[in-house]
């Protein structure tokens, strides 16, 4: 198997070159489903005979609650090729991603909330399983983002965020698992959850589906711009960003 | 500087024990060394010098081990360190800056945990080595109440007790007085006689016959 | 000279120097061993104060309020586990001895364990009275604490590990282990209250007892692997 292609990928230089290609394309792709998601999920899915029109809201949360999930695993595999192969574009991903979960595990806990305010007629509910455990993943991803501040020297910091995404990928599965089971052992009568539902007949799974689809674009997206951001900011003194920005 | 082929100890093997091929290191985009490229023999004393922040702290944790942010080849008998890691650590001592004496144990105690991680040695002999490091009458208390210069002697005590042929000092002489310094110099000329390398960071002018220099950084002229 | 190959110290023994080592400067820094022993202690009780002097409501809330107060306590004693040996040097010449670290570090979470960690569960059964815990609770905190501590130790050990190097620890420290002890905190807890209610304790400690195995199998390579980023 040809590998070059991966370690293009890896040097930051062919990685700006080669999004900058992707960009257009992505973006244009993002917005048409975003809008179509939205529109469709905001504007037109049946009321659920039980929650009402919440449904709508829970399409957004979904979609992001799932996406969330992918941030620990991104992570911990951008660690791993940082403390194995030390590819720097690794940790700058990394980085940007940690950020990034933050901001979507964020999301996730407000529109969760935000629907609970309506079916539970409170904002914050512990039984219900998956936004605790979605609390404490916005709590490891802040710990990651502290630890990055708190160090100095940027390769230190590397490898020190690195190691910490890998073992904290690790602990939110065993938290999930736990606080599932917590849930079952402790609270056996629990409110309506947000799975078990009425919302899954087809007219609530298809927009979600292209919502789904529309957020992981959307991560992609800012992921990488963030990225290219990075490469700048860090490659600062290298030639071909000189050239890039005199240009510009 | 003596040429290297001229010791009996070198010629024997051709394969220096420890060399590094162009090593390069970065620090907050800072080049510290590039391009560096170093051997050491058997029975060869080598002393890294240069200006303060020209890297040879992290040149000798980097050839330890203790750091891996660096590009090129270290070679241990002319094979990649990483290959004989646990060989290559059995065969060598190395001295900080911080020296590894900890405050609340006694040296007796502190020598006696170094040994244990690498060569088990007899009390009898840790108290004859700390009795020739000028020690004798501290045996048994803390290394809190010792002077810097002490502690200084508790770590060169450690040369006494090892087997190690690689010794890598990081400016071993800085608190010793004139004694230690005489000391130290001739410790580290009997373990070149014997075959030994070291490698040492000093700004001292060392009376030792066959030291090799390596200058990093700008030369001072 | 010829190359060091024999007389090389078996990890057994370098395990056992090390432990020993740790136990002998604990014995020397009485105040490192009293701390958190002290902290457990206070912590407690001042819960009463702050929540409830009634008795029932004080049943409810013990064993969560014991299980906090030891992970707090084990959490605060963590900061002087690697500090020292970085700060003079002797961790670099951990990490140099050929031994496997893993091992080394292992001896540095036992010994730290069984100073800070034994005393607060040895104590435990008292402030549980104090507590009003009720007596047939007493043996499920006591083995869940036991058995439950030594993982607080070994993930703390991690965060400890990765910020040892830093100028300000501050709370950063915290930030990065309380988050991973949930798990802990979730079956220490139902160790403690649910065999009242009919279940069975043994599932619980079974439970903590695999997370025990898994933080001995995989923690200290974790730490390991920190130590060897932050002294560098």
């Amino acid at each position: 198997m040809n590998w070059t292609w991966f370690h293009q990928l890896g040097s930051p230089k062919s990685f700006y070159a080669l999004t900058s290609q992707w960009l257009p394309w992505l973006v244009t792709v993002m917005v048409i489903s975003m809008t179509a998601a939205l529109v469709w999920a905001l504007l037109y899915i049946p009321p659920d005979y039980q929650q009402g029109y919440t449904t709508r809201i829970l399409v957004i949360h979904v979609a992001v609650a799932g996406t969330s999930l992918a941030f620990f695993p991104l992570m911990a595999v951008a660690g791993t090729i940082t403390l194995v192969w030390r590819i720097k574009l690794a940790d700058m991903v990394a980085r940007n991603a940690a950020t990034l979960g933050a901001w979507f595990s964020f999301v996730t806990l407000a529109t969760g909330s935000l629907w609970g305010s309506v079916m539970w007629g409170t904002w914050w509910e512990w039984t219900d399983a998956r936004l605790v455990s979605m609390l404490f993943q916005f709590f490891l991803l802040l710990a990651v983002i502290a630890l990055r501040s708190a160090m100095d020297d940027n390769d230190k910091a590397a490898k020190a965020c690195a190691l910490l995404s890998i073992v904290g990928c690790i602990n939110v599965v065993i938290i999930k698992y736990s606080v599932e089971w917590w849930n079952v052992l402790h609270q056996p009568n629990s409110p309506v959850g947000m799975s078990n539902s009425g919302a899954n007949g087809p007219e609530f799974w298809l927009p979600t589906l292209l919502m789904v689809v529309a957020v992981y674009l959307f991560l992609t997206v800012s992921l990488i711009l963030s990225t290219r951001n990075e490469i700048l900011h860090r490659e600062r003194k290298a030639q071909w960003v000189r050239e890039l920005l005199a240009a510009s | 500087m003596n040429d290297i082929a001229a010791n009996p100890a070198t010629s024997e093997s051709a394969v220096p024990m420890l060399s590094g091929s162009d090593l390069y290191c970065e620090r907050d985009d800072r080049v510290l060394f590039q391009g560096l490229t170093f051997t050491l023999a058997e029975g060869q004393v080598l002393q890294v010098v240069g200006n303060n922040g020209s890297g040879k702290t992290t040149l000798l944790s980097i050839l330890c081990g203790l750091n891996d942010s660096f590009e090129g080849k270290i070679n241990w008998f002319g094979k990649p360190v990483n290959e004989n890691r646990e060989l290559f650590l059995a065969s060598l001592l190395y001295l900080g800056h911080r020296i590894g004496v900890n405050r609340v144990l006694t040296p007796l105690e502190n020598l006696r945990w170094n040994c244990a991680l690498t060569q088990p040695v007899h009390k009898s002999k840790i108290l004859k080595v700390l009795h020739s490091v000028g020690l004798s009458g501290f045996e048994y208390s803390q290394c809190c109440i010792l002077s810097a210069g002490q502690q200084q002697r508790v770590s060169l005590a450690r040369l006494l007790l090892t087997r190690a042929q690689l010794w890598v000092l990081d400016e071993p002489f800085t608190t010793l007085d004139t004694d230690g310094v005489e000391l130290l110099e001739q410790l580290i000329s009997q373990h070149a006689k014997q075959g030994g390398a070291v490698l040492v960071t000093s700004h001292h002018r060392l009376k030792i016959s066959n030291l090799q220099m390596l200058t990093l950084g700008k030369q001072r002229a | 000279m010829a190359p060091v190959t024999t007389g090389i110290a078996g990890t057994g023994s370098a395990f056992m120097a090390t432990l020993k080592r740790d136990l002998l400067i604990a014995s020397k820094r009485k105040n490192d061993m009293l701390n958190p022993f002290m902290f457990f202690l206070i912590v407690a009780s001042l819960f009463p104060i702050a929540v409830t002097r009634e008795p029932q409501q004080l049943t409810d809330i013990s064993a969560g309020v014991l299980w906090i107060a030891a992970l707090l306590a084990s959490l605060l004693a963590m900061d002087s586990l690697y500090r020292s040996d970085f700060e003079d040097g002797s961790l670099a010449l951990l990490l140099l001895c050929p031994q496997p670290l893993y091992f080394m570090v292992l001896a540095k979470n036992l010994s730290h364990w069984l100073v800070s960690g034994l005393p607060v569960v040895l104590v435990s059964p008292l402030i549980a009275y104090m507590l009003k815990l009720p007596a047939e609770s007493y043996l499920p905190l006591f083995l869940s604490l036991l058995v439950g501590t030594p993982v607080l130790s070994l993930l703390g050990s991690i965060g400890v590990a990765l910020t040892v190097g830093l100028g300000s620890r501050g709370l950063i420290l915290a930030v990065i282990t309380l988050p991973m002890t949930v798990p802990v905190l979730i079956f220490g807890t139902l160790a403690v209250q649910e065999p009242r209610f009919g279940a069975d304790l043994a599932g619980y400690l079974a439970i903590l007892g695999a997370q025990l195995l898994a933080a001995i199998a995989l923690a200290p390579l974790a730490s390991a692997a920190a130590l060897r980023i932050s002294v560098n």
